[in-house]
């Protein structure tokens, strides 16, 4: 506007000039046509205000200016502001890469997990195969219904031979999913019969295996000792399931169906082995598809009653449910966490705004007087607290993705979360953190500029800075004890799965973990047949023990804490029941020596020996919590029990109980040990299971030692899963670490933000008091009475949050109630251990405002005012 | 300078100003004073200056836009333009204007046969 007018006068000049004016002269009457140019220019520019970008850019420009002269305020509300977002974002990311977001395949909410319900308890099981084609061809509800099972797949090709996790499904899980493979195609429905071999790749497989070579397809691979025709190459980033590890390969059930086996587990009725996955057709609502297959699991419980009496409702459910399940909750919760923490931080900066409201108070107050609105004050104020929300959430954008690019990997590689390391910052996650920042600035600009709203002008231009503060310090205290309720439930929540976790570190797993390594060792079932696979098992143990550095070595599975695998009905001679009504119990394949390799002790009877073989009577071994559920008040050995679990071709056979072992732990995360029972693995040959070595020095030092034992007996039998018992102890408490740590610390950060806060105000409260305690120390008063005030006042306010929180933390305590484990979250421990812990904190931060107050001298502050 | 000055009629200014982009299509703001000085034949006496308000509440209203560009003494200038909606609002404003100044004349003829 400036060029433009000085060009326009200039232009009038130089007219002027050709009508014969000196140049002189032709400037001012330039000036005279032109008329008032102050005037006109300030006219000008109050009108120009209006292009609203424009008065935000002149406003934000001020907001830095001004906080260029006040550092210290704005970058503590920035970090604090980025400490908050950072945090939330980051759990955001994570709870909607896990919980929320859709599956990549098509329509993924069409996509239902089925099940079978076991009516004995309710839960959810899994479906026989025999099941599954009844389900598959009876129901009209479901567009494909796809089953799928975890295996180990072992490629002998080219050395070392490698293990990979695998999945063996129906035909049509491609075509279900809608996704079309990168190279060739998928499976065709004459692959489910039985003697076909042929597999999908996936795309890491393909390309660290085959050097990503396109003449893959219908090459023939050793697959478990079996030639496999290669169909397809899954695209880049393809994984199925979506929990569990990432699968390399896929093949059809014709692998569960193998045609030189017995009774294969394709036409096994009782074995509920198999997952199964569908797609809906339109217009059905999951309810509704469940009750129709609830009616053809009636049908199959009445023609099956043997194997399917207990399994005669079944359960539909959006697949993504099923994936979410237990994480939900926790990850609700941490977002609640994280939610007050930023609360928290908010409090924080709307007190750092406040406090520098009060230095302002006047020259807001001057420029009210001199004519500048209270909307274009407000305007200015929230353009701060505006400056303020950008800057910090960037940071905090910048710190979540800092976070989960680095920090997460780290530790969430065992974390059996699914879907857990996806999580990233996008513009989902993006879109949250930009809505958080406007919701953060709203609440945290609100008490400053109701303090506007209230200015008077009077009194602020008369009394100066004291007065306007004293309605400040009101809002002030008021918001630091809402920090403190918030605080306190926050602690409470955090104490809650602390103590729970220390529960589960702390507790006994019933083996010993320490100096203990274990692995995988994958045998081919067509190199390997049940008397060669017993032979192996021999001579690698018989090897493995004389290592130097191990004590003792044995095989068995599943291991201890890997969970519920294997559940097997029984009959007890003494109590013959019909097969749908035996007891059923976990079980377990081990050789002799492995009771005492893992340390679990011998409580009663012998253990397994040698010569407990095909041979010989057959026998078990139970654990204590089976002899208390199934033997109450006896003794459990020398009686006979039936299990449905046999090897071969041979039929089920009463074996004896020859000993009682302690509760060894098979579920990780269960508050009471389950009943187990142990077969010697020469009479149930199933699988050789891990190979577990009890060691002298620490256990990593022998891996390689039993690597080279291993590829000395069969180079092309890969040693997989190599772990040391901590490192499995460890792995399955990952997920309550995880959420027990992220709650741990956002208490931290919690209580810190609390204690600032509360520094905050009593420093101020001093400040301002300086005059009273100046006249009460010139007067004779006690340090003791000097810091009375303060302390009192620091009390005042932390009692006051205390108060108010105590509804949240019983709240939360009720909430945690089903989550936490091996504790009551009902005992008041936990409120008092919080309060206490807030209190020191809040007393903590009072001490420097108090020794402060100490030092005041009388004379200074006498004269100052 | 002459004596027989008129002061501009408050937001009659506007209307000029309208008229004369409508009519001579992209000006600069010392075209335009130009333009009025030279039709009212020196009976208006004009603050140059009053002529950029009127410009900006034509602009803010959307009655005409402006973009930057050189003059004929290749001196860096604004143009303005009447857009669509100034001229519609233009034909507006000078028929309600014909219709006032002929009240007006009507108004001012019966004082005079009085």
């Amino acid at each position: 506007m400036d060029d433009e007018i000085r060009a326009h006068l200039d232009m009038l000049a130089e007219r002027f000039v050709a009508g014969g004016m000196s140049p002189r002269e032709a400037f001012y009457a330039a000036r005279k046509q032109f008329g008032g140019l102050t005037q006109m220019k300030e006219d000008l520019r109050d009108r120009r205000a209006l292009p609203p970008a424009d008065v935000l850019a002149r406003d934000v420009r001020h907001a830095l200016r001004g906080f260029r002269k006040a550092k210290g305020v704005a970058v503590s509300a920035i970090l604090m502001l980025a400490l908050g977002i950072g945090a939330s974002t980051a759990v955001f990311a994570v709870l909607d890469a896990v919980v929320l977001r859709p599956l990549p395949f098509v329509q993924p909410d069409r996509l239902m997990s089925f099940r079978s319900l076991d009516r004995r308890g309710g839960h959810p099981t899994n479906l026989s195969y025999p099941n599954f084609f009844d389900f598959r061809s009876k129901n009209r509800v479901f567009d494909r219904l796809v089953c799928y099972r975890d295996n180990r797949f072992t490629l002998t090709d080219t050395l070392p031979a490698i293990q990979v996790p695998g999945e063996i499904v129906s035909w049509d899980l491609f075509p279900l999913l809608g996704v079309q493979p990168a190279l060739g195609r998928g499976f065709h429905p004459e692959e489910e019969k039985p003697g076909m071999h042929v597999a999908v790749l996936s795309h890491t497989l393909w390309q660290s295996r085959f050097n990503g070579d396109p003449g893959i397809l219908n090459r023939r691979v050793h697959i478990n000792g079996q030639l496999f025709t290669i169909a397809g190459v899954a695209p880049e980033g393809f994984q199925f399931p979506q929990d569990g590890p990432a699968v390399q390969v896929w093949t059809t059930i014709a692998e569960d169906n193998s045609p030189t086996d017995a009774t294969p587990l394709a036409v096994q009725r009782g074995a509920r082995v198999t997952d199964a996955i569908g797609r809906l057709k339109p217009g059905f609502t999951p309810a509704a598809a469940q009750g129709q297959m609830d009616q053809i699991a009636n049908s199959l419980a009445k023609a099956y009653p043997d194997d399917d009496r207990n399994v005669d409702k079944t359960l539909v459910i959006p697949e993504l449910e099923r994936l979410a399940g237990n994480s939900r909750t926790p990850l609700w919760i941490l977002l609640g966490a994280v939610g007050l923490v930023l609360l928290i931080a908010c409090a924080n900066v709307a007190n750092l705004l406040l406090a520098r409201g009060i230095e302002r108070g006047r020259e807001f107050a001057l420029r009210s007087a001199l004519g500048a609105s209270r909307l274009a004050l407000t305007r200015e104020l929230l353009s701060e607290s505006l400056v303020l929300g950008v800057l910090g959430s960037a940071g905090g954008i910048l710190l979540a993705a800092l976070i989960l690019r680095f920090a997460l990997p780290l530790a969430g590689d065992d974390i059996p979360i699914p879907r857990l390391l996806q999580a990233g910052v996008d513009l989902r996650v993006l879109g949250f953190s930009i809505a958080l920042v406007f919701a953060t600035v709203a609440l945290f600009s609100l008490a400053p500029t109701a303090q506007i709203a209230r200015l008077d002008l009077a009194t602020s231009l008369k009394a100066g800075a004291a007065n306007i503060a004293r309605g400040h310090h009101r809002v002030r205290s008021l918001l630091v004890v809402a920090q403190v309720a918030l605080g306190l439930v926050l602690l409470v929540g955090a104490e809650l799965f602390i103590a729970s976790f220390a529960y589960l570190v702390r507790r006994d797993p019933g083996f010993r973990p320490e100096r203990l390594l274990t692995f995988g060792v994958g045998l081919s079932e067509t190199r390997y047949n049940t008397a060669g696979e017993i032979a192996f098992s021999d001579r690698l143990i018989e090897r493995l023990r004389v290592l130097p550095g191990v004590r003792a070595a044995a095989a068995g599975f599943p291991l201890p804490l890997e969970g519920h695998q294997m559940s097997v009905g029984f009959d007890i001679e003494e109590r013959p029941a019909a097969v749908p009504d035996r007891p059923a119990s976990d079980i377990a394949v081990v050789t002799p020596g492995f009771f005492g390799a893992m340390g679990i002790p011998l409580l009663q009877g012998r253990n397994f020996t040698e010569h407990d073989d095909t041979g010989a009577p057959k026998v078990l071994i139970v654990n204590e919590a089976f002899a208390h559920a199934f033997f109450p008040g006896e003794n459990p050995i020398g009686k006979r029990i039936l299990p449905g679990a046999s090897s071969g071709s041979e039929e089920p056979s009463l074996r004896e109980i020859v000993g009682v072992v302690a509760n060894a732990k098979q579920a990780p995360l269960t508050a009471t040990s389950d009943p187990i029972y142990y077969f010697p693995f020469k009479q149930l040959p199933w699988d050789i299971g891990t190979i577990v070595l009890r060691t002298a020095v620490p256990p990593r030092e022998l891996e390689s030692a039993a690597r080279a034992v291993l590829t000395d007996l069969d180079r092309e039998v890969p040693m997989f899963r190599v772990r040391t018992g901590e490192e499995r102890s460890s792995a399955s408490i990952a997920a309550p670490r995880f959420l027990t740590v992220l709650l741990g610390g956002f208490a931290g950060i919690g209580l810190l933000l609390t204690a600032v806060g509360l520094y905050g105000v009593l420093s101020y409260t001093v400040l301002r008091q300086r005059r009273e305690i100046g006249v009460r120390i010139a007067l004779g008063a006690a340090r003791g009475d000097v810091l009375g005030v303060v302390l009192r006042n620091a009390m005042r306010l932390i009692a006051a949050g205390l108060l108010l929180g105590l509804g949240g933390a019983i709240a939360a305590t009720r909430l945690a109630r089903g989550i936490v484990l091996g504790i009551r979250p009902g005992n008041p421990i936990f409120v008092i251990v919080g309060c206490a812990a807030l209190a020191v904190a809040g007393l903590a931060a009072a001490y420097v405002p108090a020794r402060r107050a100490l030092s005041v001298d009388p004379m200074q502050t006498l004269r100052s005012e | 300078m002459p004596k027989d000055h008129s002061e501009v009629l408050q937001g009659t200014l506007d209307l000029m100003v309208l008229k004369t982009l409508d009519a001579l299509g992209p000006l600069h703001g010392y075209g335009i004073a130009r333009r009025i000085e030279q039709v009212s034949e020196d009976l208006l006496r004009l603050n140059e200056g009053t002529v950029y308000a009127s410009l900006l509440r034509l602009a803010q209203k959307g009655w005409i836009r402006s973009r930057w560009g050189a003059s004929d003494n290749k001196r860096k200038a604004r143009f303005y333009e009447i857009t669509r909606t100034g001229q519609k609002q233009l034909a507006r404003e000078a028929e309600s204007w014909e219709r006032i100044s002929s009240v007006i004349g009507r108004v001012l003829r019966l004082e005079s046969q009085h």
